[in-house]
């Protein structure tokens, strides 16, 4: 409850009212920030009302806020925004993928600890409102699929973040349900695998909080490149300047996002011990190396290749690569083209996605084959 | 509208967001005459209109920006699309979720062939998604009077602080699932989930059905036709 008369608070930074919040008392606060306040803001605690996430200074606040407001809510892709083939195809490739991983949980969690799964769930969603205090003025939030994989494991915590997106989208109209595909993938099921992917490789050993940080910030990264990048393919025009200022936000993020599940771990391990998964021991750095260098690798060059296409095309025709190229086999992923969709734009991102998926797969492969030589 | 059958809404809801999706041409009269058709059910489903109205509006944030950017990038066209589209499928799924109890609508979507363990996780987590939100609200009131919101004082430790709430928070939460787990197999669970309260699909429901799929549809032809 705000309490009615209230000394003028001094100027706090990072509160969007400014300096007339200096002049107005602060029940007098316009009720729209309530509204917007556990959504996009953290909470100013002179007033309780919004203030943006990131310090805002007077001047430039006018420009700043207007980036920072969705930064955290970029993620989260609204119907609209996507274009017809790319929602159609995520819808596709993200329907068995699902079925998959839902099976692969219930692998490990049989029908009676559903409930565990979906008060875990509910947890994410409560510790979305602890903030956590990153500097002057300036708080950050736990998006928790890292922190979801390390407890539970990988299956179960993107079945988790699926529950969570389709009540986003449903209950609270945070997602569209056309484009729900496409952040099932980008969140669940990618965010989830790339933020499991450094702590099951290197989690056993000494570089276990090193492992679990990357984790969070990967995690976190690959989410929000996977869907600037398929915003560009949308064609939702992105000037680089834009762009530029959304990839360093996202990093910093990431980078919180790792601190924090790094911190929340630790302090798990304090309370129970038993509650962090225990990775397998003996994983090959090199193998590690490649992997992780390989997601990273098709993450950012699906983001380079939507926006530059025609700068890699022409690289290839001046180095003479493009004349030199014969096709002795002709599959469907021909001249980084996937012959079944219209739009060039498509074709090219689609083959793309198809790469970064093999790409993943081949890795995965390679690895449980190592491993498997290694235990005989 | 809310004894309809959830099956029937989904499918109707699904017909109307791919016509928005898949419409390019002459959106500012489609877009109203799309938000005319939506006021009608949200008032035949005597739901408050303006709070509705208001309620799909918190997506609109985000979207001005990227249409400012769009704007500014000399494609305008293209922001008012994605302003428009996004605010018309919050509507949409506003009025259907309104209209529908969760587990209704949860059933409907098993029934057409969502896996069923999703769903349950689902439910559960509504369920006690309230719950424990305020369980976390509490916290941060506790800490709050506690003097947590002292600014730029121990920053590092307020972080620590704040990170060990939040593993409390996850301890209570995985003590209460166990609690539930333990409660539920006293009172006789036997370890799979049966399908609870059959839906029937009945003739007033294919009869809605058809009328708010063709709805959209005809909306998009008379407009397209007449410009």
């Amino acid at each position: 409850m705000r309490p009615k008369a209230r000394a003028i608070p001094r100027q706090t930074p990072g509160c969007p009212l400014g300096p007339v919040h200096r002049r107005v008392d602060a029940s007098v606060c316009p009720p729209v920030f309530a509204l917007l306040r556990n959504l996009f803001f953290s909470r100013c605690e002179k007033c309780e009302l919004g203030a943006p996430q990131i310090l805002v200074s007077g001047s430039g606040s006018g420009t700043i806020l207007a980036i920072v407001l969705p930064w955290k809510a970029i993620v989260h892709i609204p119907d609209g925004f996507l274009s017809t083939p790319v929602w159609a195809t995520m819808d596709v490739a993200a329907a068995p993928a699902v079925g998959y991983i839902v099976r692969r949980a219930q692998r490990g969690f049989d029908d009676s600890r559903v409930p565990l799964l979906g008060v875990m769930g509910a947890f994410v969603f409560a510790a979305q409102m602890i903030n956590f205090p990153v500097g002057i003025g300036t708080t950050s939030h736990l998006v928790g699929g890292a922190l979801l994989a390390y407890t539970l494991g990988p299956a179960a915590a993107s079945v988790v973040m699926s529950a969570i997106i389709a009540i986003q989208a449903l209950v609270f109209q945070d997602g569209g349900i056309l484009a729900m595909g496409a952040n099932l993938i980008n969140m669940a099921l990618v965010g989830v695998l790339a933020g499991y992917l450094p702590f099951y490789l290197w989690g056993g050993g000494r570089w276990r909080k090193l492992a679990i940080f990357s984790g969070g910030a990967l995690s976190l990264m690959a989410s929000a490149v996977l869907a600037l990048a398929e915003l560009l393919v949308s064609g939702v025009p992105m000037p680089s300047s834009v762009l530029g200022v959304s990839l360093a936000l996202f990093a910093v993020s990431a980078l919180l996002e790792g601190a924090i599940t790094l911190a929340v771990i630790e302090a798990l391990e304090t309370i129970q011990p038993g509650f962090v998964r225990k990775p397998e021991t003996g994983r090959s750095f090199v193998l590690g190396a490649i992997g992780l260098a390989a997601v990273l690798l098709a993450a950012v060059g699906v983001l380079v290749a939507s926006t530059a296409p025609d700068g890699i095309e022409k690289l290839g025709l001046q180095t003479g690569i493009a004349l030199h190229v014969r096709s002795l086999v002709t599959t469907p992923l021909t001249g980084y083209q996937a012959a079944f969709f219209q739009a060039g734009w498509l074709r090219k991102a689609s083959a793309g996605l198809a790469g970064l998926a093999l790409i993943y797969a081949a890795c995965l492969l390679i690895g449980r084959a190592v491993a498997r030589k290694r235990s005989v | 509208m809310h004894r309809r059958d959830p099956r029937a809404k989904i499918a109707a809801l699904m017909v109307f967001l791919v016509v928005l999706a898949t419409a390019h041409r002459a959106l500012p009269a489609f877009g109203l005459a799309l938000v005319l058709l939506l006021s009608a059910a949200l008032i035949w489903a005597r739901l408050p209109l303006f709070s509705a109205l208001a309620r799909a509006a918190i997506v609109l944030p985000f979207s001005l920006v990227f249409a400012a950017v769009c704007w500014l990038s000399g494609d305008p066209a293209r922001g008012f699309s994605l302003l428009l589209k996004s605010y018309l499928s919050a509507l949409a799924v506003l009025l259907v979720v309104s209209t529908t109890p969760f587990p209704a609508l949860l059933r409907g979507l098993e029934m057409s062939g969502a896996p069923r363990f999703l769903l349950m996780v689902a439910q559960f987590l509504y369920r006690y998604l309230f719950v424990i939100s305020e369980e976390a609200q509490h916290m941060t009131k506790a800490a709050a009077s506690r003097g947590a919101t002292v600014r730029g004082f121990m920053a590092g430790t307020r972080f620590r602080a704040a990170a060990g709430a939040l593993a409390v928070l996850f301890a209570r939460s995985y003590g209460r699932a166990e609690d539930i787990h333990r409660s539920m197999l006293a009172r006789g669970f036997l370890g799979r989930f049966q399908p609870f309260g059959a839906l029937r699909f009945r003739a007033t429901d294919a009869v809605f059905t058809l009328f708010a799929s063709l709805a959209p549809v005809l909306l998009r032809a008379a407009v397209e036709r007449a410009m």
